[in-house]
């Protein structure tokens, strides 16, 4: 970016000639998504909603494209990170993108209806707009995890960040050495990617290991244990994997536990965290922990920034 | 133009550099003048020019920056304002953007062009203002505060400490850069220094006001900067002191701030390198078309930690107010390479309970209050 | 389609009907209002409201402080979808509520004489107390600005968003002097909910606490702060009684 000449800005500034400079200009026409960020970061551009899928009580998959055709075509994000949504009248919150950046061209968000926001986006219908911004955060960093194994536990709702790595180590199976999934989940209902998930049961080139703590429909094929439980049936070797982990405290509790069990480096656990956020681009405070913020230095941390960091878990 | 992460370069390089970027001023050589007192008013006139003047004026005993409509309103000689020059660059509550259904959010920008300048300032509040620089330009520039910056002139002017500044404690008791005027009052004249190129027009415009700079007129200012130095009356030492809010994370102290806080978000308000804030949709009726608005926040407040599903990080007050005192002095430290404090003593001054920054630091240090008081006037 | 506009009553228990005459005082906006709601009952404005239809959002004014309004409220609730708390009575039982803990009938008799035993008088209570409520607007009287935020975020079906925080954010947002540090005045503003943009303090006049009690107060501490400024507790006590029992301090984060 040229910089205007010190001698110009200073005649613009006081002169009877003076120009009137417009104060920010609106975001370029951009083939890529980065220079969005150069005009207003906090420019929330157009999604349309294509499809909502009732997949768990409260928490719904809502599948956007963006309006703009470069910028559908164009976003791309890291597996881990997030984007901030607004629903028109409502108000803007962050979100953790589910779909993979190996499939582009819509953005799946999986939401937990919580507050004002998320009741409002539960209202719209398909076609409906909204804004998105992103993606921010570092996510999961990808390029260090290639060549090694990759060990994925989700408890819960912990899946909808992890599903986004999932189908990234998927996509680029070459990339990887052995993939293990563990997920549980109290109830079948209440599994997210369910059937999806369902179907990774039967395939050779990854563990795909499910469970959860009760089937009270009894139709559930797989297994009937607590998550930990899992572990039983998975040889890891901590010096070539990493973990990543994401669910309700108690599931980092005892997933922790086990790692640290097996012998995992503290800095091979990866984690991602959940925080309250008003801008998503390290200004407006909310999200920091310790002297951090989630959303630039996270919501990925590893387990040695955990520890690390008060009042981080 | 490269981002680099800080923290591994030298603070003081990282500051000078985004401040450098920022403000796409050029902090060349200073050049030195002077401007006798008497002719204050006229050179105010000359400014008017340059834009609307606002200056500290008098109200009721304190002091606010305002517009002055006649040069007899301002005071340059002036303890504190109540609220920092930061409301003019973050206002307290600003609209961001606009939107209708049709057009989606198109941003607000009316008002970020008018031209401001601002005289009268503390070294302390510029230097306030250069660290508020790092928060909002970094990876994403915030457009409001950035074009606002740009826009409004800072002509600084010294000052007598009095009993809660610290700032020679936060080495922000000068600053190098940051306005576009400085004024040092020496008796009969004002010396100047001429930060950037705007200020050498400033200079310019004013015609035959401004004059040489003699080997006198140099004398009498380091005989005042001295003495002013020794006027402090509060020291704190800030060296390794991120290390021992660390150590001391468990300490008691922080239970009983927590008792006393009201959560009333006063120092947050007044504080001015306090930044948190809140962002909220405001609709009209019958539609969704409405306005994005942000307003000034605290991390003091119940709620700034707390998420959606009903959460909260920091649901004690004692750990609100651990996190506030933690976050100026040891979090800013490790992002930016030095504490977000500048000593002002506003948040001292406001505290309906009596917190006092000095007192919490030195008892963190196991340093006894009145020690200080006596070492601050060796 | 054209969907019909939503129905909206506007009701008054024991109060002063402050309230009522704010939104009635909203002139500019009040256009645009029955532009886009069907005020059904609103007895301040309009004889002969429609009693029996239901109602997307009911406003109720005032405290319940007789049989006559529990059974009124009572039938309010049950029309109503949405149950709107308006003004200081109605939310902590405002000024009324200062008798609690009087003997009632002795009370009654105190201020009426020997007819006061007839009447249909009870403690003020919120109405919370009573019935079910969905959302709360403070003030006495409420501001206009949150009412019409107010109706405007639950015509979209979101809940109305409120400041949690204290009066002194909004006082020192506009530079007004402490009428607590520096004057030593006594000011409620740092236990009282925001939202009033501190009007009382920009007159130079201390906050009374009108709005209520911010969701987390810490009361020990400002007990400490008023008696060390000279108040007796029992004094400290009867002031922030005025519009409403002592606030019990919540756990932080439960609040808002």
């Amino acid at each position: 970016m040229p910089r205007p000449s010190t001698l110009r800005l200073a005649r613009d500034w006081g002169g009877e000639e003076a120009v009137a400079v417009p104060p920010f200009t609106a975001a370029p026409a951009t083939h890529e998504y980065e220079p969005l960020l150069e005009a207003n970061p906090y420019q929330p551009h157009l999604a349309r909603l294509v499809r909502v899928f009732k997949m768990v009580e409260n928490n719904w998959l809502f599948t956007f494209r963006f309006l703009d055709e470069q910028l559908a075509r164009g976003f791309r994000h890291r597996p881990g990170q997030f984007v901030m949504l607004s629903v028109p009248g409502a108000g803007e919150a962050p979100i953790s993108i589910s779909s993979s950046p190996t499939r582009p061209g819509v953005l799946e968000l999986c939401v937990r209806r919580v507050g004002r926001v998320t009741g409002a986006l539960y209202r719209l219908e398909a076609n409906d707009v909204v804004g998105i911004r992103g993606p921010y955060g570092n996510g999961f960093p990808v390029d260090r995890i290639r060549g090694n194994d990759l060990l994925i536990a989700a408890g819960g709702l912990g899946m909808a960040p992890l599903r986004s790595l999932l189908w990234y180590a998927i996509d680029h199976r070459d990339l990887f050495r052995s993939i293990t999934l563990m997920y549980g989940a109290r109830t079948p209902d209440r599994m997210l990617f369910r059937d999806e998930l369902v179907s990774l049961l039967d395939r050779t080139d990854l563990r795909c290991l499910l469970c959860v703590d009760a089937d009270p429909s009894g139709t559930w094929q797989a297994r009937v244990c607590q998550l930990p439980g899992l572990f039983e049936r998975v040889e890891a070797d901590p010096t070539t994997t990493y973990a990543a982990v994401c669910g309700p405290p108690v599931v980092y509790r005892f997933v922790l536990q086990h790692l640290l069990a097996l012998g995992f480096p503290k800095d091979r656990i990866l984690m991602s965290l959940e925080r309250r956020m008003k801008c998503g681009v390290g200004k407006c405070g909310h999200c920091s922990v310790g002297y951090k913020y989630t959303c630039m230095h996270g919501p990925i941390f590893t387990y040695w920034d955990a520890i690390n960091l008060p009042e981080i878990v | 133009m490269g981002h680099h992460h800080p923290g591994s370069v030298s603070p003081l390089r990282t500051l000078t550099a985004a401040v450098r970027h920022h403000r796409d001023r050029n902090v060349g050589p200073v050049k030195t003048v002077k401007l006798p007192r008497r002719k204050l008013d006229f050179f105010a006139s000359v400014l008017q020019r340059f834009g609307e003047l606002h200056a500290p004026v008098a109200r009721n005993g304190h002091f606010v920056f305002q517009r002055v409509r006649r040069w007899s309103e301002a005071r340059l000689e002036y303890t504190r304002t109540e609220l920092p020059p930061k409301k003019y660059f973050l206002p307290p509550r600003e609209t961001l953007f606009r939107f209708t259904p049709g057009k989606g959010y198109v941003p607000e920008s009316e008002d970020l062009d008018r031209r401001i300048v601002l005289l009268g300032v503390h070294a302390c509040d510029i230097y306030s203002l250069n660290i508020l620089d790092l928060v909002f330009n970094g990876k994403y520039p915030d457009p409001y505060y950035q074009t606002r910056r740009r826009n409004i002139a800072l002509i600084g002017v010294d000052c007598i400490p009095d009993q809660r500044c610290f700032c020679r404690s936060m080495r922000a008791d000068t600053v190098e850069q940051g306005f576009d005027l400085f004024f040092y009052d020496i008796g009969d004249y004002y010396l100047t220094l001429v930060g950037t190129a705007l200020g050498d027009d400033m200079v310019l415009a004013a015609g035959e006001l401004f004059e040489s700079v003699t080997p006198d007129d140099v004398a009498e200012y380091k005989r005042r900067s001295q003495e002013r130095h020794q006027r402090f009356q509060l020291d704190v030492e800030i060296r390794d002191l991120p290390e021992i809010f660390e150590m001391e994370y468990g300490s008691e102290i922080w239970e009983e701030l927590g008792a006393k806080c009201l959560s009333c978000g006063s120092c947050s308000m007044v504080c001015p390198t306090c930044y948190c804030y809140d962002v909220a949709d405001e609709t009209q009726l019958g539609s969704t078309a409405g306005r994005r608005v942000r307003t000034w926040d605290s991390c003091l407040f119940a709620t700034h930690a707390a998420v959606a599903g009903g959460e909260n990080f920091r649901h004690s007050r004692a750990s609100r107010v651990k996190f506030r005192f933690y976050h100026k002095q040891r979090g800013f430290v490790a992002e930016y390479g030095r504490p977000s404090c500048v000593g002002c003593g506003r948040c001292s001054a406001v505290c309906p309970v009596g917190i006092d920054i000095i007192e919490v630091i030195n008892r963190l240090r196991g340093v006894e209050y009145a020690e200080t008081e006596h070492a601050a006037t060796r | 389609m054209q969907a019909t506009k939503p129905t909206v009553g506007i009701f008054g228990l024991t109060g002063c009907a402050g309230d009522q005459l704010v939104i009635l005082n909203c002139e500019d906006e009040l256009l645009s209002l029955v532009d886009v709601v069907d005020i059904r009952d609103f007895l301040m404005a309009a004889s002969g409201g429609d009693e029996f239809s239901t109602l997307d959002i009911a406003f109720v004014e005032g405290a319940v402080m007789t049989r006559r309004d529990e059974e009124k409220l009572q039938r309010i609730r049950r029309r109503a979808k949405a149950l709107v708390a308006i003004g200081t009575c109605a939310l902590q039982g405002g000024v009324p509520a200062m008798a609690d803990g009087l003997d009632w009938p002795s009370a009654v008799r105190d201020v009426y004489g020997p007819e006061g035993d007839g009447f249909d008088a009870l403690p003020a209570r919120a109405l919370h107390e009573c019935v079910e409520v969905d959302f709360s607007l403070p003030g006495c009287p409420i501001e206009k600005h949150e009412f019409l935020g107010a109706v405007a975020d639950l015509l979209n079906g979101n809940p109305p968003q409120l400041p949690t925080y204290a009066v002194c954010t909004e006082c020192k947002m506009r530079e007004c002097d402490c009428l607590l540090v520096d004057q030593g005045r006594f000011c409620h503003g740092p236990l009282t909910r925001a939202g009033c943009r501190a009007r009382c303090p920009s007159y130079a006049v201390p906050c009374v606490g009108c709005r209520g009690p911010v969701p987390d107060p810490n009361l020990g501490s400002a007990m400490d702060v008023y008696t060390s400024k000279g108040w007796s507790p029992e004094e400290v006590v009867q002031r922030l009684r005025t519009f409403g029992p002592l606030p019990t301090p919540v756990p932080a984060g439960e609040a808002a």
